[in-house]
């Protein structure tokens, strides 16, 4: 018994220790990000209203929730909250088509201590273990474009978005007015 | 590995399942805001990337998926998982009409790997956008508000 706990002390202290490092392989392009730090690894892609709470929803939301990789090394709880697009765009929808299914993911870890940032994650590609072939996590804007045709033009997805666009009609790109808007404007430019 | 430690690991890791079911019941008055910007630098400082200055930014990034959070009076970021039934997390209507906004929430609070996640069981204060950012930053990116056509 006494060899038991011995044994779970040493490697309930040793695990976080083993898994500090995930820059190994990775070939994550960089964003500049001061805190980012490249990081590849396999996870269970989850829920996270479901990990954590237990409120599970099938087929984890079909990406209306925000989702999480549970990393097989350490157990720990990853957060992507991005995707490879610089456009505003998170990673639900990217890896909505993994719910339940072991992933490696290659991408940027955001650590930053004075925020308290971390296990936040851009994730950057995605394939399911044992696939050779890696899938790019860009596939946001496209599946914004098919869930709004009425919302074609010119312009990025987020000058054209209907929701965005009755908002800033409401309430101004400063969200306190038509007033204050056109006040703000006039000085600012 | 062999069975001693099998059973070491296994004894490790359950206590770990068992409190990432259990939650704190807490109020905490703070801003909606758009972690990403928030936690990544991408767009300039904290004090930035906030409030009246974000908030065209902040209604792209929570339309666009990105994860909102909950800026709290204690400087703590609850990331919000449901708020008031919805759980449409990833780009939904209740969370995408907060942006920005001060908010009084009573929820449920959980802890994971030194991230906090918040369950909002009710919005008891709306307070509006009370954080006027944009007389010190102007809009946060720039190209937030387009240049009007002379």
């Amino acid at each position: 018994m006494k060899r038991i706990a011995i044994t779970t002390a040493v490697i309930c202290l040793g695990l976080p220790a083993m898994a500090q490092d995930f820059s190994e392989g990775s070939e994550a392009k960089s964003w500049n990000l001061a805190a980012e730090k490249p990081a590849r690894f396999e996870a269970t892609v989850v829920d996270m209203l479901c990990e954590l709470t237990g409120d599970c929803a099938e087929n984890c939301g079909d990406g209306k929730r925000q989702l999480g990789l549970l990393r097989a090394a350490d157990d720990v709880l990853i957060y992507p909250n991005k995707n490879s697009q610089p456009a505003f765009t998170g990673a639900a929808l990217e890896l909505a088509p993994y719910c339940g299914a072991t992933v490696e993911v290659d991408g940027l870890m955001i650590e930053d201590p004075e925020l308290g940032a971390t296990n936040i994650y851009l994730v950057q590609k995605i394939r399911e273990v044992g696939e050779s072939e890696w899938v790019t996590a860009n596939s946001w804007t496209k599946k914004w474009a098919e869930a709004h045709p009425d919302a074609e033009g010119e312009g990025p997805w987020f000058r054209r978005d209907p929701r965005v666009n009755g908002m800033i009609e409401e309430s101004g790109y400063l969200g306190l007015g038509l007033e204050a808007d056109a006040a703000f404007i006039e000085e600012w430019f | 590995m062999g069975r001693i430690s099998r059973l070491a690991a296994l004894a490790c890791l359950l206590p770990g399942a068992a409190l990432a079911a259990e939650g704190e019941r807490i109020e905490v008055r703070g801003e909606i805001i758009d972690t990403w910007c928030y936690y990544s630098g991408v767009m300039g400082g904290p004090e930035a990337v906030v409030g009246t200055a974000h908030h065209t930014c902040a209604l792209w990034c929570s339309a666009g998926g990105i994860p909102v959070g909950l800026l709290g009076e204690d400087g703590e970021v609850y990331m919000v998982l449901k708020i008031e039934g919805d759980d449409a997390s990833a780009s939904g209507d209740t969370q995408l009409r907060l942006a920005s906004h001060e908010v009084t929430a009573d929820g449920m609070l959980y802890e994971r790997d030194g991230l906090n996640y918040l369950v909002v069981e009710e919005v008891v204060t709306d307070h509006g956008i009370t954080n006027l950012s944009h007389d010190i930053y102007g809009p946060v990116p720039g190209f937030a508000i387009p240049e009007p056509a002379k």
